[in-house]
Formats: structure tokens, C-alpha cells, sequence
């Protein structure tokens, strides 16, 4: 190659082409991050799934309740070592724009079996004590500013109080979990005080899921059939899962957005790599004289050659990196605006460094044809461009 | 009796235009002493430039021989060939073709980074050169800076910066006014006469040909009359 001060250069022969190239190349692979990161977060659920976890619900859909009596039935089964259960709350704070998940918890059991959900034992200790105590995730917290001590009504959409008043849940405890898929933005609270509420309006409470811990040394395949085979011939029939196929039954709940987003990034590469390309071949064009003069002067065609490709790979790649420092950067406010469909929006380090081989191969791409053209044009050919 | 620095035997190249051959140098012989200054004369599509692309190894015959510096072209393959002609060969076009994202002065130091020459060398040689053009003070400026007269003598400068043998120019007044091209045309004589640097130009003027020593009329592809001119430089 001539010389790197000939690359900078010829570059910068259109000042604002090659902004706007960078500038386009940036922004998608800013996309590429996001939309990756996206996905992933999705499939986190699958990904992080404890294998020894299993989850029971009603065949007939998550929002059927299952009998409190099941538990039992459950623990009975062979290679169940613990159970515990959960009951989605549906309640809102102050209005329906204020969601986020509450669940109606076994603190006995509850923490022992999702050891991620990092929480003090006194804390726990203390819902175990505090009839209507709570513990919050860390961000939800932060978003409401809500401190240990502090009282959160909450209007139950799907469980109303029999007085019809606010439920009011007192915070004792704040967890938080490094494990992408476990949300940070969740209230736990009670379960008894959740069932003694509710049996006092004469509506006693069902289970929405029941989760299991086989033993160490369990065949979970047979885990599952065993418990299934309980209430095969029961008025609630249930599915059990491992953990990993729940959290893929409900990422279904998502439809098609994985394949979208994935289209998505696709179009936006293709788009990307076309305009690279042109921009190198109308740079290409204009330099077919100086071409005819490298070689004049005794520069190689493949000298030549990397020339060219060295404008390409230069420009995808600072192009690629500041998408990457954009992707990078803002996290944490992108993470705050999808917490809702994206809980734990969080970049990995495969997705930087896939982003980083994508502006690599869209460098060489961008390059290989212009490069190729001027690697074949005859000296007098190109000389003749401006003679 | 000077050595021949250029030895072309029955060259011979066809191009094909329209669908219709068209044999633009015709069986050729040609020699050319070293340290000689050679005009090659002719009308438009004698073959005037592309025996200069063939003397110069930019261009390849489909027959005939081209023995430059005893260097047999044809034997040579694509890298063999630029590397002789970074060695060898030095070109001076009629449009100047400067890069022009570059300054003179690294317009200049561009051939010398095919040389194992230091980075401070090649500045030094460079700024040597740029000065015995006359271009000293203007060494920082780009080509759209300078006038077509400091355009071709910066590239004068950037032909004879590796100190090749021959130095050949394909119409370098063409593009000038008359006092440019007397300018360019003194400062080619300097070279032939002080440097002993062998000239082949190509011209289509009168005026310029006769700062030559030897006239070489081409007409229709083939060797036409040649004209010595003793003391031609001294009457320009």
C-alpha cells in the first residue's frame, strides 16, 4: 500500500461523504447491538434456566389457577426435593401506567430455591415476620424511590381486597440479581396474608405456578412424567416443564419478534453494505488516474489493491467502533425505556465483538470489489482518465 | 559510440475499436543512445504515445521486442515490470497528474517509498529535487495550488527523484503556456544536458522538438525520417 497518509487522504477527498458514510455505518451498527442485545435478552430466560427447576401450570393456560391441595400431592412425587409456589397479583400502582410484576410468594421456600434473587436473610426474615411486608427489586425501587419502611398501595385489578380498598404492602426488603433473565423490577410478598385477605371475602386464592427442585440425582424426565401421571385423572389437568422449556413456552408469547428484529438487522446490513460499496466505487472512479500513476510509478496492483482496501476497511471500521462506543454508552438509558418488553437489556461482550466482526467483513465487502477493479486496470487505461 | 539504452525490434500493436483492427505500430525498430534527447514526432494516431507506453513497460506488444536498460520488457512479469520501472523509468504526462490530495513535496516523496530509503531520506531527496526545480517555496502546496507550469515541473521533479536512466514525457508542454513551456522544456534539457538523463518526448509542436537533439518522425505505425540536430539545446 502507498502510504496510510494516501488512505487518510483520499478519504477525505469528499469530507462530507465520508461523514455520512461513517455516520450511516455507525447508526447500524448501533442496531445490529440493540436489536442483538434485544434477542438475546429474550432468550436469556432459556439460556440461564436452572435444570434441576421445574414449573407446574394448569394445561389450559397460566392465568388457570391450580388447587392449593396440588402442593402436597407434588411433594409426594419421587426425586422432589422442595416445591413452592407463585400467584401473579395484577395489581397497579396509582394507574394502570405504573406496571410491574407482583407475585403472592412463599418466603419458606421461595428464596432457598431461586438462590439469584440476592436478598438479606434478616430481610427475609422479616417478611416471614411482617404480615403485609413486601420485598422490591433494586430498580424498582430506584424508579419509585421507595426505602425499607415505606408503604405501597396497590389497587388489585385481578385480586380486590373484599373491602375493595388499596392493598397496602409495607417494604421490607430490597433483592436484586445479576442474572439478566431474573427481573429486578418484581414485588414479593406473602403469601398468607395474600390468602387469609382473600378467604375473608369468601374467594379463596388458586396457584398460577408451582415450582419444583428435583434432587441432585433426579432423571427429570421422569421427574415430569411421575408428577403429570398425579393428576392425569384430575378435574385440573397440568403441564410440567423444566425451567428452561417454561421460559420457552413463554417467550412464544412474544410471537415472531426474534425473526423480526432479525430481519430487521438483516435489511439494515444489507442496506448498509450496498451504500458502502457505492461510496467505494464512486471513490474508486475518482481516483482511476491516480491509479494509472501508482502504477506508473512502480506500485504494484496489489499494492494498489490494498489501497483501496485499506479506504474501506478504515472507514467500516471507525464507523463500526463509534456505533459500538454509541451502543456501548447507552445502555443504561435504552435499558430504562424497554424494561418493560426487555427486562435486563444488557449488551454482551458476543454481541461487541460480533458488531466488530460484521464492521470487519463490511469493510472487506465495501472494499473487494473496487479493490478488485482498480487491482485489474491497465496503466494507459487509467492514465486516459484525465488525458 | 554511446551505448543503445532502448532497442525495439519489429514491435507491433493492434487494437481493436468498433469491431474494426486497428494496427497502431507496425513492425517498429528503433534504437535510442543513452543520454540522448529524442523528440518523436507524428501526426494524431502514428503511434507517438503508445510507443512511449511500450518503451516505458505501461503497455505490452503483441509482437516484437522492447530491450530498455538491457532489460528484455516482454520477459518481465506484472511485479518484475513495475519494480524495474520504479527503478528505471521516469514518466512527465501532458495533464500533469499530480495526486491531488498530496503537496508536491509528497507528491515527490511517493516514488522513494518503493526504495529502502529512510523516511528522512526520502524528505531530504524530495525537498533536493523540488529545489532544482525551482519549487522551494511552494513544496507545501497542493496541486490545485500551483500553476500548470509548477505542476509539471513538480512533476519533473517527482520523474527524476529516484534518479532513473530515462525520463519519458508525453506531450509535458501541452497543457502550458509559452513561458511555462519553455520553463519545462529548459529544465527537460537540464536534465538531458546536466544530468545525462536520456529524453524521449512526445510532441506534437515544432518549437518544443527542436530543444531535441533527434527528431523521430512516426507515420501510420512505422519509423518515419530522423533528424539529428547538433547543438540543438545550445539554439534553444
Amino acid at each position: 500500500m502507498p502510504s496510510f497518509k494516501l488512505v487518510w487522504r483520499n478519504l477525505l477527498r469528499r469530507p462530507l461523504r465520508a461523514l455520512l458514510t461513517v455516520a450511516s455505518l455507525a447508526i447500524a451498527i448501533f442496531l445490529i447491538c440493540a436489536l442483538r442485545t434485544m434477542i438475546t435478552t429474550i432468550a436469556a430466560g432459556v439460556e440461564n434456566a436452572n435444570p434441576r427447576r421445574l414449573d407446574v401450570m394448569s394445561s389450559s393456560g397460566l392465568f388457570n389457577e391450580l388447587p392449593l391441595s396440588y402442593q402436597a400431592k407434588i411433594e409426594r412425587v419421587p426425586g422432589v426435593e422442595k416445591t413452592t409456589k407463585f400467584q401473579w397479583f395484577g395489581g397497579y400502582f396509582r394507574s394502570q401506567k405504573h406496571f410491574f410484576a407482583q407475585f403472592a410468594i412463599d418466603p419458606e421456600t421461595m428464596f432457598d430455591m431461586y438462590p439469584e434473587c440476592k436478598v438479606p436473610p434478616e430481610q427475609i426474615e422479616a417478611l416471614r415476620r411482617t404480615r403485609a411486608g413486601c420485598i422490591i427489586g433494586r430498580s424498582l425501587a430506584k424508579k419509585f424511590d421507595w426505602k425499607i419502611g415505606d408503604t405501597i398501595p396497590l389497587i388489585g385489578a385481578l385480586h380486590p381486597r373484599p373491602d375493595f380498598k388499596a392493598w397496602e404492602f409495607q417494604v421490607v426488603g430490597i433483592y436484586h440479581s445479576d442474572v439478566p433473565s431474573f427481573d429486578n423490577r418484581t414485588l414479593f410478598f406473602g403469601w398468607d396474608y395474600f390468602e387469609e385477605t382473600l378467604k375473608a371475602g369468601g374467594v379463596p386464592p388458586g396457584v398460577g405456578v408451582y415450582a419444583i427442585r428435583a434432587t441432585p440425582d433426579a432423571n427429570i424426565e421422569r421427574v415430569i412424567a411421575d408428577v403429570e401421571d398425579q393428576f392425569k385423572d384430575s378435574e385440573q389437568r397440568i403441564d410440567c416443564a423444566t425451567e428452561a422449556e417454561f421460559q420457552r413456552q413463554f417467550q412464544t408469547m412474544f410471537g415472531n419478534i426474534p425473526l423480526f428484529l432479525g430481519w430487521i438487522g438483516g435489511g439494515v446490513l444489507i442496506a448498509i453494505l450496498v451504500a458502502c460499496i457505492n461510496t467505494m466505487l464512486m471513490s474508486m472512479r475518482e481516483q482511476t488516474a491516480d491509479v494509472g500513476v501508482l502504477k506508473s510509478l512502480g506500485f504494484t496492483d496489489g499494492s494498489v489493491f490494498g489501497l483501496f482496501m485499506a479506504q474501506a476497511m478504515f472507514l467500516c471500521l471507525v464507523g463500526g467502533a463509534i456505533g459500538l462506543l454509541v451502543a456501548w454508552s447507552t445502555q443504561r438509558p435504552i435499558a430504562a425505556l424497554i424494561e418493560m418488553m426487555f427486562p435486563g437489556y444488557s449488551i454482551t461482550p458476543q454481541t461487541f465483538a460480533l458488531a466488530a466482526v460484521v464492521s470487519l467483513v463490511l469493510g472487506v465487502l465495501a472494499g473487494i470489489l473496487p479493490a478488485v477493479r482498480a487491482r485489474r486496470l491497465r496503466c494507459v487505461e487509467a492514465l486516459r482518465a484525465t488525458d | 559510440m554511446a551505448t543503445a539504452i532502448v532497442q525495439v525490434r519489429g514491435l507491433t500493436k493492434t487494437y481493436t475499436r468498433g469491431g474494426e483492427k486497428l494496427t497502431v505500430l507496425d513492425g517498429l525498430d528503433l534504437d535510442m543512445e543513452e543520454g540522448g534527447f529524442y523528440a518523436l514526432m507524428g501526426p494524431s494516431g502514428s503511434g507517438k504515445t503508445t510507443l512511449l507506453n511500450m518503451v516505458g513497460g505501461l503497455d505490452r506488444p503483441d509482437a516484437g521486442e522492447v530491450v530498455v536498460a538491457g532489460e528484455d520488457l516482454g520477459a518481465l512479469s506484472g511485479a518484475a515490470l513495475a519494480a524495474w520501472r520504479s527503478r528505471t523509468v521516469g514518466f512527465v504526462f501532458q495533464g500533469f497528474n499530480l495526486i491531488p490530495v498530496l503537496s508536491a513535496l509528497e507528491n515527490v516523496e511517493l516514488p522513494l517509498k518503493l526504495t529502502r530509503l529512510s523516511r528522512r531520506e526520502r524528505r531530504e531527496h524530495a525537498e533536493y529535487v523540488l529545489g532544482l526545480v525551482g519549487l522551494s517555496d511552494r513544496m507545501h502546496h497542493r496541486p490545485g495550488q500551483l500553476s500548470g507550469g509548477q505542476e509539471q515541473r513538480a512533476a519533473i521533479a517527482r520523474a527524476v527523484v529516484t534518479d532513473p536512466k530515462l525520463i519519458l514525457a508525453d506531450e509535458p508542454t501541452g497543457d502550458l503556456d509559452r513561458v511555462s513551456a519553455g520553463q519545462v522544456l529548459d529544465l527537460l534539457g537540464k536534465l538531458n544536458s546536466e544530468l545525462k538523463k536520456t529524453i524521449l518526448m512526445v510532441t506534437h509542436d515544432p518549437h518544443a522538438a527542436e530543444r531535441a537533439r533527434t527528431i523521430v518522425h512516426l507515420d501510420k505505425g512505422q519509423l518515419g525520417r530522423v533528424e539529428e540536430k547538433q547543438g540543438a539545446l545550445q539554439r534553444a
